[in-house]
């Protein structure tokens, strides 16, 4: 037995040593095509063509059109992704059902990130060589984005996400990367639609701020939201801010904190988890006032905090008081026994519009990015989306503030940072 | 707010005490510390969950159940894991591996489980906090203290009173000396890794009652424990209890003063102070290390 | 071709980190829950050097590593005198609060958000050449006098002790050794990635490594490093797996330390004399069985 072991590793290792001067060989070759592509990106060319031997079999001249999910499918914010890949899903079964797209059928390719950045950084890798995919529906966590968007600068394919922090789609000079894309609002304007809104609506003077120091979503949002302030000319200012970490079990004495700093109303941009316990240490120390959330307390989140939830707004990229998210929301339910939640509809957007772009420019990718560039007015479920060419972000995109009363979401007023 | 302050801290301090204990109780029996601890918490907090969730019983029959259960995982792990490891009087860097990946397998089995999703615990009480003049407890907290409380007595009386309670601190002070007194060794490690899971199962459910929420991240929180020990003396019960105390109360007017980011710097320090000027711990124990 | 050559240096550099248990834990008998950490000083220290204090790569590389050093033996200084577990309890509270600086001193690591912007300067020949030389130094670190005073103490602390070893000094030596590796692979992984953030250097990296280690052999060199490959590059190659390729991984090591204590390669190393005696054996072994 033992011997057994010690042949197959003396065999592995001497295997591996063939494989690495195969693989040498092979690197220089990959520099060569590489340089070749670069020269040739003025003329549009499809990114399979340079990494030709490798995706012959996968190549896209097939009868599909190959769209990739870069998503978190396991891992921590798996709730995100998945959602994200079902709403891409839901709009190609349309399409397709509806006769696809020039007469060839969408096909979506998953890989899954499980929330890491070194397998996010190996599954774009496939995604963007091997697989042959016209174009990519990006992750919605800034993190993987951050990773992924400097890597992204040596292929042609596009990628359309949602992470909503804009240092994913510039580098440090602000030089706009040229596939990355951000299809809902970013965090400085997502913090300034809740910012405007506690001046506006609920006439705040003090603000008390609850954050988590360890996510970059939660801080970019606190970012956005202090900016607002102090630009907008207002007397309203954050006359206490915690933060916490994600060992933390207690808030209750963070937000007796804010309590004590007077705060007539209490901003939380968290993940839901956090804002369910939040939403019930601050109602059980006695804050009864307003508690504005991001776009995790959209549903479920009333229903899982229960009474706490009252007095609770949040904003939210779509609103089921539209008939077609409702009729979606209604058929997806009875087709799977989920409920659909805000990314189910920003994936579903984003393949529509590929859809569209694809209908005009065909299905190479470098003619897709350009398309995108200058995508203006498309009438989504998530709003009325133009791409702003500059910054690759979507301008004036409104939000739908709600309100939760006595456990029902309430759609007040619909907002844009602008 | 000093004594609001003092109220928070001991709640806090008293789910890390029960961490730090089962922490402890492994480690002076063993001599090795348990890393699968945290993930045990975190299986035993779900299995709370889907007890009450599909029950509706009441809190104290799914705590029951749950340490019940948790003490049969800690039963499961010392077979699976350590069992032959002890039988062959292996060095302590076996169950260091041995631990981590049973940790390891806990936490992928909840994973596949229950998803990367959150669960939002059952609610116990019908008032979340109670009033005190000016100060408000969370009544989860209150039910936490009352019932950690007890929970460490009786383990302290039976560690120290009845003849079970003899024969582990027998055998944590020398296991071969106690098979020659006719002490049966693989039962009594087999008790200690019940009762440990059973204090581990126990803090899981308050974690998720506490936080409202659970999710497969739990276990992290075992960290506490692992600190708490430290500065407790690494093997002694006691020196856990008032190490965890003592941290949890740290922790709140560290967050209260300066926020949390730097908690864990502090608390760090802290460790590293107690290494340098008690090296033995609080509670002044030292564990020799056998050739 | 891209991903497969992403995944081999991404396995090179995981090698370098896993050498550098290997010398702590295999050697020294220590196990450290808090080399991750390192691993991210390595990373921060270089990336602020080189990215903020516009320092060119290489000595920016040298510094960081012999930051991480430093700040090493602060770490390892209380805990070289007591009890072996002291040091992985100690390494994992250094981690947590590491990570709790680089996520406050966001001027300096950017925060939650990670660092982004290295330029790109490593590459898979580069990484090769660097895990060729670390293994090549580990296996003389073996070989050395401290490297033997090492594995002296790993099996009976004491009796190294009566020996006359330094003992405190020894495992000091192998903590920093370790050290000095573990940042090393960070610094490689920050420049071949161009983005760190602090998650990716939490505890249970720290006790990866100490597995794979393990899993290879209890004091083999060659194993360590040919489970490293077996464990970073094959579940990458089983994506599909997903979340059953961790409990996979943990059903099997459970079996090899059950079952087959020594792990898969005990403490055989592949040198020349090893490999050239393994085939005589088997001559002998298909001679005698072809005799009956």
């Amino acid at each position: 037995m033992k011997k057994l072991w010690k042949t197959l590793l003396v065999l592995g290792v001497a295997f591996s040593l063939v494989a690495c001067s195969g693989n040498k060989t092979e690197t220089s070759e990959k520099k060569e095509t590489e340089t070749e592509t670069t020269e040739k990106t003025e003329t549009p060319e499809t990114p399979e063509t340079p990494e030709a031997p490798d995706t012959n079999g996968t190549a896209s001249s097939g009868d599909t059109i190959k769209i990739g999910a870069l998503q978190d499918i396991t891992g921590k914010t798996a709730t995100l992704g998945k959602m994200i890949q079902a709403g891409a899903q839901y709009a190609i079964d349309e399409i397709n059902a509806a006769g696809g797209v020039n007469g060839k059928k969408l096909e979506l390719i998953t890989r899954d990130t499980t929330g890491d950045v070194t397998e996010a950084i190996n599954a774009f890798t496939l995604l963007a060589t091997q697989d042959g995919v016209s174009a990519i529906i990006g992750p919605p966590v800034a993190n993987i984005g951050l990773a992924i968007a400097p890597l992204s600068e040596q292929y042609n394919v596009p990628i359309l996400g949602f992470a909503i922090d804009t240092a994913v789609l510039q580098n440090k000079d602000g030089v706009t990367y040229k596939n990355m894309f951000l299809f809902q609002p970013s965090d400085d304007q997502q913090g300034a639609i809740m910012a405007k809104y506690a001046i506006n609506e609920l006439n705040s003077k003090k603000i008390g701020a609850i954050y988590r120091s360890d996510n970059a979503y939660s801080l970019g949002l606190v970012d956005g939201f202090k900016s607002y302030l102090s630009e907008s000319g207002s007397d309203a200012k954050i006359v206490q801010e915690v933060q916490f970490t994600a060992t933390d079990t207690d808030f209750s004495t963070m937000l007796m904190k804010l309590m004590n700093a007077g705060a007539d109303v209490i901003y939380a941009p968290n993940y839901t988890q956090e804002l369910i316990t939040i939403a019930q240490q601050a109602r059980a120390v006695g804050y009864t006032g307003p508690i504005i959330m991001g776009l995790d307390a959209a549903p479920p989140f009333a229903s899982l905090a229960g009474a706490a939830s009252n007095n609770v707004i949040y904003i939210n990229n779509i609103t089921e008081s539209e008939p077609k998210v409702a009729e979606i929301m209604e058929k997806y339910k009875a087709e799977t026994g989920a409920d659909a939640t805000n990314k189910f509809f920003l994936g579903y957007d984003v393949v529509n519009i590929l859809a569209d772009t694809i209908t005009e420019v065909g299905e190479d990718s470098v003619a897709i990015r350009d398309a995108v560039e200058k995508l203006t007015g498309y009438e989504g479920l998530t709003g009325i989306i133009s791409i702003n060419p500059e910054n690759h972000q979507p301008q004036g995109l409104e939000m739908y503030i709600h309100e939760i009363k006595d456990g029902q979401s309430v759609m007040i007023k619909q907002y844009s940072a602008e | 707010m000093a004594i609001q302050l003092l109220l928070n801290g001991l709640a806090v301090g008293s789910v890390y005490a029960l961490i730090a204990t089962g922490f402890a109780l492994i480690f002076s029996i063993l001599k090795f510390s348990n890393f699968s601890h945290g993930a045990l918490m975190t299986l035993s907090a779900f299995v709370g969950y889907f007890v009450s969730a599909g029950t509706g019983w009441s809190l104290i029959p799914v705590l029951i159940v749950s340490m019940l259960v948790g003490g049969l995982i800690g039963l499961f792990g010392e077979f699976v894991a350590f069992r032959r490891i002890t039988k062959r009087n292996s060095a302590t860097f076996y169950y260091f591996v041995s631990s981590i990946t049973l940790g390891t397998f806990y936490e992928s089995i909840v994973t596949i489980i229950v998803g990367a999703g959150y669960f939002v615990y059952p609610m116990f009480f019908s008032k979340p906090a109670i009033w005190i003049g000016n100060f408000v407890i969370q009544t989860s907290s209150v039910v936490m203290l009352g019932i950690s409380a007890i929970v460490l007595i009786i383990l302290v009386f039976v560690l120290q009173k009845t003849k079970m309670g003899r024969a582990l601190r027998a055998v944590s002070y020398d296991r071969d000396t106690a098979y020659l007194m006719g002490i049966d060794v693989f039962k009594t490690i087999s008790i200690a890794f019940f009762i440990s899971g059973a204090l581990g199962a126990l803090a899981g459910v308050f974690l998720g009652i506490y936080n409202y929420t659970l999710t497969a991240q739990l276990g992290n929180l075992v960290v506490k424990g692992f600190i708490a020990s430290v500065i407790g003396g690494l093997g002694s019960i006691s020196g856990a209890v008032f190490g965890a105390v003592l941290l949890g109360l740290l922790e709140t007017i560290l967050i209260f003063f300066i926020g949390s980011g730097y908690a864990p710097v502090a608390t760090f320090l802290i460790m590293i102070l107690f290494l340098f000027i008690r090296p033995q711990g609080i509670a002044g124990k030292s564990v020799q290390e056998k050739a | 071709m891209q991903f497969y050559l992403s995944v081999l240096t991404l396995t090179l550099i995981t090698i370098i980190g896993v050498a550098g248990v290997y010398v702590l834990t295999s050697l020294a008998g220590m196990f450290s829950l808090g080399q991750a950490a390192f691993m991210a000083i390595g990373a921060y220290a270089s990336g602020i050097l080189v990215v903020k204090l516009n320092w060119p790569f290489l000595p920016a590389a040298i510094l960081a590593v012999l930051i991480s050093v430093i700040i090493g033996f602060f770490v390892g200084l209380p805990t070289v005198k007591l009890r072996r577990d002291y040091i992985s309890l100690v390494t994992l509270g250094f981690g947590e609060a590491l990570t709790a600086i680089l996520n406050q001193m966001t001027g300096l690591t950017g925060g939650a958000a990670g660092f982004s912007g290295f330029p790109k300067v490593i590459s898979f020949p580069i990484v090769l050449v660097a895990a060729i030389i670390c293994v090549i130094l580990v296996a003389f670190f073996k070989k050395s006098k401290y490297g033997r005073q090492c594995i002296a103490l790993k099996g009976d602390e004491l009796a190294a002790k009566a020996m006359g070893i330094n003992v405190p000094k020894v495992k000091m030596i192998a903590f920093l050794f370790s050290v000095a590796l573990v940042s090393l692979s960070g610094v490689l992984y920050a420049f071949y990635v161009t983005y760190v953030d602090p998650t990716l250097f939490g505890w249970k990296l720290s006790g990866e490594w100490v597995i794979m280690n393990f899993f290879g052999g209890v004091s083999s060199l060659t194993g360590s490093i040919l489970s490293a490959i077996i464990l970073t590059a094959l579940p990458e190659m089983l994506r599909f797996l997903s979340d059953f390729r961790m409990v996979f991984y943990a059903v099997v090591v459970l079996l090899v330390l059950n079952f087959k204590p020594a792990g898969l390669l005990g403490t055989w190393e592949l040198t020349p004399k090893n490999v050239k005696k393994l085939f005589q054996k088997k001559k002998e072994g298909t001679h005698a069985s072809s005799g009956k």
